[in-house]
């Protein structure tokens, strides 16, 4: 893995969603990259966010493209954008949540799961947010 | 500007899913047969151009040269696929111009229709791809694409029918032609019929898989004269990149429903040829998915962003309609050689070699090729 990819995962673990913010010019960039892509400075933090985004579109996909990296079909491949990461368009798969049921703006909850239960986070899903915040 | 080359030879492969014939063999066949097509020896060659992505790893340079008994003077790579193609007279412009070579070679070919991940193993090369994207399963061209399609619903109102509208157009297109990979009608119905692959992108959505080369000659325009065919002038060229990488270009960035490459690549080329985009007679446009070829439509200047799906109603983009697009079926219908065979198919109906799929009076022909975030424009004349 990229060394700039790890904090994403070091913060997973650690329970929180953080995305890489520049120090120098404050702004949030994704993926992650050596330097801010904005002002190309090397200073670079994660900044963990509160975890609720907002769907910005969505796929249900239906057919497996690989053998061997693929999710039981149909699945829904969502991609957020959240308020207090401008910059950020996260991709990750919606749960709980009926295909039919979601539209372009929908908040969603993040849920971060391990490999295995009981193990560290290194995946963060959502569903739809049960708590409607203002 | 005074056109300085033209291409004088185009060859391909038969359009085919799977070919027993190896990528080296197909990319060879095809670049012998572009010569032959010019009337030109392999040594009369020194210069080969091919894209910057596939063909190094695959069908390199050095193999071509050595397999052709060439000794080149310039050679020179550019984008990946689909801009690359498109693309390369820039270069060999560039090479004829400055007298580092006489008659340029570029080939392209894949084996993406037998190749187990075929397209799909293709992103493995973008470590953010793979790291932030395959473990949620999205790991394929139709997810990308659907996600746009979706995204382009939502702001434009875009509906199932204007993207049946392309696929049934394209594959009309592709039954005048008669050589192409697909070769039986497609209607309403049949498109709605066609399976989801990834939502809202239906099969009959998403280009086809093959294997097979494409290749064409350039020369001065000068010598172009003393050539076997009617040489096809190059107008103008025009390239295009972004600050995005390919990692972010299907995610990120301000708006995912507008390619700025495109948009300043088709200026460019229309810039360099002196002519606009109300000369151009019929346009063969990237089609890997419908809602690119729409899009495209859009970004390439042809209307305004939002107004692709009526601009192809009103218009028509059969062979017989008033902007005839992919006059041979397209990705979608012809065969996915990532756009070679777009190239191929304009220097024929410039030539008037396209038979049934001839368009009437075709004197100004528009290629557009893609591989995101890149886009390549080249205009063609008679």
């Amino acid at each position: 893995m990229q060394s700039e990819f790890k904090g994403f995962f070091n913060n997973l673990a650690l329970g929180k969603l953080a995305f890489p913010n520049c120090k120098s010019c404050g702004a949030f960039h994704w993926y992650p990259m050596k330097y801010c892509p904005h002002c190309q400075s090397a200073n670079i933090h994660w900044q963990p966010v509160g975890g609720i985004g907002r769907v910005y579109s969505w796929t249900v996909v239906r057919h497996s493209f690989n053998a061997v990296h693929t999710l039981p079909l149909p699945y829904v491949v969502a991609l957020l954008e959240f308020e207090d990461a401008p910059n950020v368009r996260l991709i990750t798969n919606l749960v709980d949540t009926a295909p039919e049921s979601l539209t372009i703006g929908m908040k969603v909850e993040p849920i971060l799961t391990g490999l295995n239960e009981g193990e560290p986070p290194v995946k963060v899903i959502f569903r739809k947010a049960r708590v409607e915040i203002i | 500007m005074e056109p300085t080359i033209a291409i004088v030879g185009v060859g391909e492969t038969a359009p085919l899913r799977k070919s027993t014939k190896d990528v080296r063999e197909l990319t060879l066949e095809a670049s012998l047969s572009a010569i032959q097509d010019a009337g030109l020896q392999c040594s009369d060659i020194d210069g080969i151009i091919t894209d910057a992505g596939i063909m190094p790893s695959t069908v390199p340079q050095d193999w071509m040269a050595a397999q052709l008994g060439i000794s080149p003077n310039f050679t020179a790579c550019l984008s990946y696929g689909g801009a690359g193609i498109v693309a390369a007279p820039m270069l060999a412009q560039y090479a004829i111009e400055s007298g580092r070579a006489t008659a340029v070679l570029f080939y392209f070919g894949v084996d993406w229709g037998s190749r187990a991940d075929g397209p799909y193993a293709f992103h493995d090369m973008y470590p953010a791809k793979k790291t932030f994207e395959k473990p949620y399963g999205f790991n394929a061209q139709p997810c990308y694409f659907g996600l746009w399609t979706r995204r382009y619903m939502h702001e434009y109102g875009l509906t199932e029918d204007d993207l049946a509208e392309i696929a049934i157009s394209q594959r009309a297109n592709a039954l005048l032609n008669g050589r192409g990979q697909m070769t039986t009608a497609l209607d309403r119905e049949g498109y709605y019929k066609s399976r989801l692959i990834s939502d809202p992108l239906r099969a009959a959505d998403c280009c086809l898989l093959s294997d097979g080369a494409g290749a064409y000659v350039m020369t001065s325009r000068k010598r172009a004269q003393d050539c076997r065919k009617t040489p096809v002038l190059v107008r103008g060229v025009g390239f295009g990149g972004v600050a995005v990488t390919g990692d972010d270009v299907f995610t990120q960035g301000k708006s995912l429903l507008i390619s700025p490459a495109a948009a300043k690549a088709s200026e460019f080329a229309q810039r360099a040829a002196g002519i606009t985009l109300e000369d151009v007679d019929f346009a063969e446009i990237y089609d890997c998915f419908t809602i690119s070829c729409l899009m495209q439509i859009e970004d390439l200047g042809f209307c305004a962003k939002g107004e692709a799906a009526a601009f192809i109603r009103e218009r028509g983009i059969t062979v017989g309609g008033r902007l005839p697009v992919n006059t041979h079926g397209g990705l979608l219908s012809y065969s996915y050689r990532l756009g070679i065979e777009h190239m191929v198919e304009a220097v024929r109906q410039l030539r008037g070699e396209s038979g049934n799929a001839q368009v009437a009076n075709a004197r100004v022909g528009l290629v557009g090729g893609f591989s995101p975030p890149d886009y390549g424009v080249t205009i063609l004349s008679r």
